[in-house]
């Protein structure tokens, strides 16, 4: 690891380290596997960033990439997360600004798009100004991208200060927490967003069926004697969405409808039909829904590739012995829920053959008070922007994708997915000349995560105690530095 | 004091220094669930029961096996009879006995469930039973709690004690239940007797049939699905889920009929009481296609012409009020058992032999 990492202030490496925020002046990183999705190519190479700026991108062929292969140090592009819960204004003890761009740039992220469902709710500039101010004042070089509420207070009756939060630079409106419940402020609020050329992130659920809700409906939720959460209170919020969206199109071309975190195969073909019917629809996935499944609630702490039979369906874990922790963990307890090992098979599909535009963690950080709770009344939510990038090379190490569409996941499918507005850095390439806005990761060595280890003040995590692959050595954000590991 | 065991006098030796009980050991610390009980641990339960019932026929019904320790019952949901039940079973062992009506504590003014049991440890408790509208609470109280949980019913999900009290209450009656046809009728979605049931009585190799109105048994399809062909959990054999009543009845050594509340027609979920007892209570017509002798239980508090007629909960098979008497002796078993496995602490004297 040191003969390829060499990085520091010019002249005085090891004496002078450098500090979060401070420009990386020099940085070269020598037989590493590079991975640029805007080239479409991956291989063994070498960079070299000078005052901050991705100066030289060699890749090595021959003799010179002897040895070097995608299970060692991978350099990517900074990775962007379309969907994280910064808790502040008004939760500070879960989250802040400063914690959550710390614990982003651990997971290997340079750019973060904060949820508005702040107490008060970002409806109006106001709260962006404030939380701005925070990200400065945190001296994180990680990009904060913000989305504002669809309606007044996220209360779902008058549609917020979607002109103002634009011009803010709001990047989607969301009243993520919530659907935007009453289909008339969907419609008009497509139209409004499509009038500003912004997307619409929606938290696809029909909360009528989801009312008292704690696990996904099915049999592991039936033996526990949890209220079940049905799968089709996701596909008919979807199919809802799709259809009102394709309503407004002739009089807004330019609406947009994201679908964020969807759980369900329903909701997944959903959109593979809106797609090839050429609608202006997107979706992202997390990575929880793709690698862990409902029986995680019951005890269970295998991946979801593992927990499905050959026959396609999914295995008892009562029956397998599989159950190896307490159920009714509130960790496990997420908004939608984890599903059944069908349902993360159907996640993990659409973002191999692209239905799934990217891959978002939606970080939703929660203090000990919120979940050391029983488990029918436990906040939803799972910490989970330090975790992304270990659970995907879990479905990568077993062969469910590849290396490449882990990364373009995280980096040119949400860029595209945010469009003009994906902010400095844009597609995400390893592009010479550009400020330098990249991960270093060691695919080839774990860390464990703990409470300890997580950087995020939410240790809300199933996957405590679990040695994930990928361990981030370096994220360098806008040619500054962003995390360092301690013994890179 | 307990029966005299070959060892001698009976008192203070603890009882691992005398004859075993049997010989399987108990290991289980806490009991929260019945999906770990083995058929072996249901059968020293059993087993322990016996010894218990023999106490219980006794002139004077209390023994000093827990003297000394404390158990404290907080029961978060109205019960009168399995809070009664688990009290005069903790006195009849000698323990000093707390009892916390968790909406008069600190409960209501918005104390957490993991302060609330901190508390009780810090009160001296040894053994908790905790009844919880939660599923899944008590396994948060045997997180923070150095001492015994004992289940006393949980949501929607278990209720262990009962389902051993009708397990034992069966096997009087019926002995091995092995192939003998067992039919719960009722709202099987919101009971957790019927699923403690379906773990206990599949573990047995009862022919277990789960019969109820389509709404009321969301789920439970998926569930014998899953179990089915030999495929459940180690030792458990499959069971079936139906709407046809006479089907459900028809041969049956058992029959169970569970409560039916009110709050399922405000939920929508179905018509009326009345369509209810028309198509699915258990009357003597019904009752007909079942064996002549077949036995009538119901957990309690019954509603008597909504989910059983009036008729049928007085019949001679039927023992409902034997449910709640030999409930006395199944929880005198589990505290017994319980007290055991904890801290190298041991009960005083031996039960039975």
């Amino acid at each position: 690891m040191a003969e390829t990492l060499r990085m520091g202030v010019t002249g005085a490496p090891e004496a002078n380290p450098l500090r979060v925020g401070q420009k990386v002046e020099l940085l070269e990183i020598s037989r590493a596997w590079l991975v640029d999705p805007v080239a479409g190519r991956e291989g063994p190479g070498e960079i070299v960033v000078r005052d901050g700026i991705l100066e030289a991108v060699t890749w090595l062929e021959g003799d010179e990439a002897e040895g070097i292969g995608p299970d060692g140090v991978v350099v990517a592009p900074g990775f962007i997360d379309l969907h994280v819960h910064l808790r502040e204004p008004g939760n500070e003890d879960a989250e802040t600004v400063a914690s959550g761009l710390a614990a982003a740039a651990h997971g290997g992220f340079t750019s973060v798009c904060a949820m508005p469902n702040t107490t008060p709710a970002a409806d109006e500039p106001g709260v962006f100004a404030r939380v701005r101010g925070a990200a400065v004042a945190s001296g994180s070089p990680v990009e904060l991208l913000l989305h504002g509420a669809v309606t007044v207070g996220r209360g779902g009756e008058r549609l917020a200060a979607l002109g103002e939060l634009a011009d803010a630079g709001a990047v989607g409106f969301s009243d993520d927490g919530s659907p935007v419940k009453s289909p008339v402020i969907l419609r008009n609020a497509l139209l409004y967003a499509g009038m500003l050329g912004v997307p619409l992130f929606e938290h696809a659920e029909d909360t009528a069926l989801t009312v008292g809700a704690e696990a996904n409906e099915g049999y592991v939720a039936t033996v526990l004697g949890l209220k079940g959460w049905p799968a089709a209170a996701e596909v008919v919020a979807a199919e809802r969405a799709i259809a009102v969206l394709a309503a407004v199109l002739p009089d807004a071309p330019g609406a947009r409808l994201h679908l964020t975190h969807l759980s369900t195969a329903g909701a997944l073909d959903a959109v593979r039909r809106a797609k090839a019917v050429g609608l202006p629809v997107t979706c992202d996935v997390t990575p929880h829904h793709l690698g862990l499944t409902d029986e995680w609630v019951a005890g269970a702490r295998r991946w979801a590739w593992d927990a499905i039979g050959e026959d396609g369906s999914a295995r008892d874990p009562w029956a397998d012995g599989a159950l190896v922790a307490h159920p009714y963990d509130t960790a496990c307890k997420v908004n939608p829920p984890l599903r059944s090992a069908e349902d993360a098979a159907a996640v993990l599909a659409a973002l191999v053959d692209g239905t799934a535009d990217a891959v978002a963690t939606d970080h939703a950080p929660h203090s000990q008070v919120d979940k050391e709770v029983e488990f029918g009344l436990a906040a939803n939510g799972i910490s989970g922007v330090e975790t992304a990038l270990g659970v995907l090379l879990a479905a990568v190490g077993a062969q469910r994708m590849t290396l490449g569409r882990a990364v373009a996941a995280l980096t040119t499918g949400p860029a595209r997915v945010l469009g003009d507005r994906a902010g400095r850095v844009g597609a995400r390439g390893l592009t010479e000349r550009a400020p330098a806005d990249l991960v270093v990761f060691d695919a080839g060595a774990g860390w464990t995560v703990s409470t300890a280890t997580l950087v995020s003040r939410g240790t809300n995590s199933p996957l405590l105690g679990r040695e994930l692959a990928g361990r981030v050595l370096l994220t360098v954000a806008d040619g500054r530095l962003a995390y360092r590991d301690a013994e890179a | 004091m307990s029966a005299p065991t070959e060892s001698g006098a009976p008192g203070t030796a603890p009882l691992a220094a005398r004859e075993p009980l049997t010989e399987h050991p108990w290991h289980h610390r806490h009991l929260l669930d019945v999906d770990g009980l083995s058929a072996a641990d249901i059968g020293l339960v059993m087993k322990t029961t016996d010894a218990m019932k023999e106490i219980l026929a006794r002139p004077i019904t209390k023994v000093p096996a827990l003297r000394g320790r404390n158990v404290t019952i907080i029961f978060y949901e109205a019960s009168t009879r399995t809070r009664v039940s688990f009290e005069v079973a903790a006195k009849n062992l000698s323990a000093d006995v707390v009892n916390i009506a968790a909406s008069a504590s600190s409960v209501s003014k918005g104390e957490s469930l993991v302060d609330t049991i901190r508390t009780i440890e810090a009160l001296g408790a040894h053994m908790i039973v905790m009844r919880h509208g939660t599923s899944g609470a008590p396994y948060l109280a045997a997180e923070v709690f150095s001492g015994s949980v004992l289940n006393g019913g949980d949501g929607w999900h278990a209720h262990p004690s009962q389902a051993l009290l009708d397990l034992y209450t069966m096997r009087a009656h019926l002995g091995d239940l092995h192939g003998k046809k067992v039919a719960i009728l009722g709202d099987v979605l919101h009971s957790r007797v019927a699923r403690s049931n379906i773990w206990t009585l599949t573990a047995m190799g009862a022919d277990l049939w789960i019969c109820g109105p389509s709404p009321i048994l969301r789920g439970f399809d998926a569930w014998a699905a899953r179990w089915a062909n030999g495929r459940g959990p180690n030792g458990h054999g499959g069971f079936t889920v139906t709407s046809d009543v006479d089907a459900a009845l028809a041969g049956a050594d058992v029959v169970m009929a569970l409560r039916l509340q009110r709050e399922r027609m405000d939920a929508g979920l179905l018509p009326s009481l009345r369509e209810y007892a028309a198509r699915f209570g258990l009357t003597q017509e019904r009752l007909r296609a079942a064996r002549p002798d077949a036995l009538v239980m119901h957990p309690g508090p019954m509603n008597e012409g909504v989910e059983i007629a009036a008729d049928v909960a007085v019949l001679d098979r039927s023992v409902i009020t034997e449910q709640v008497a030999n409930g006395v002796a199944v929880r005198m078993a589990l505290l017994y058992l319980l007290s055991g496995v904890h801290s190298g602490w041991h009960p005083e004297g031996a039960i039975g032999g």
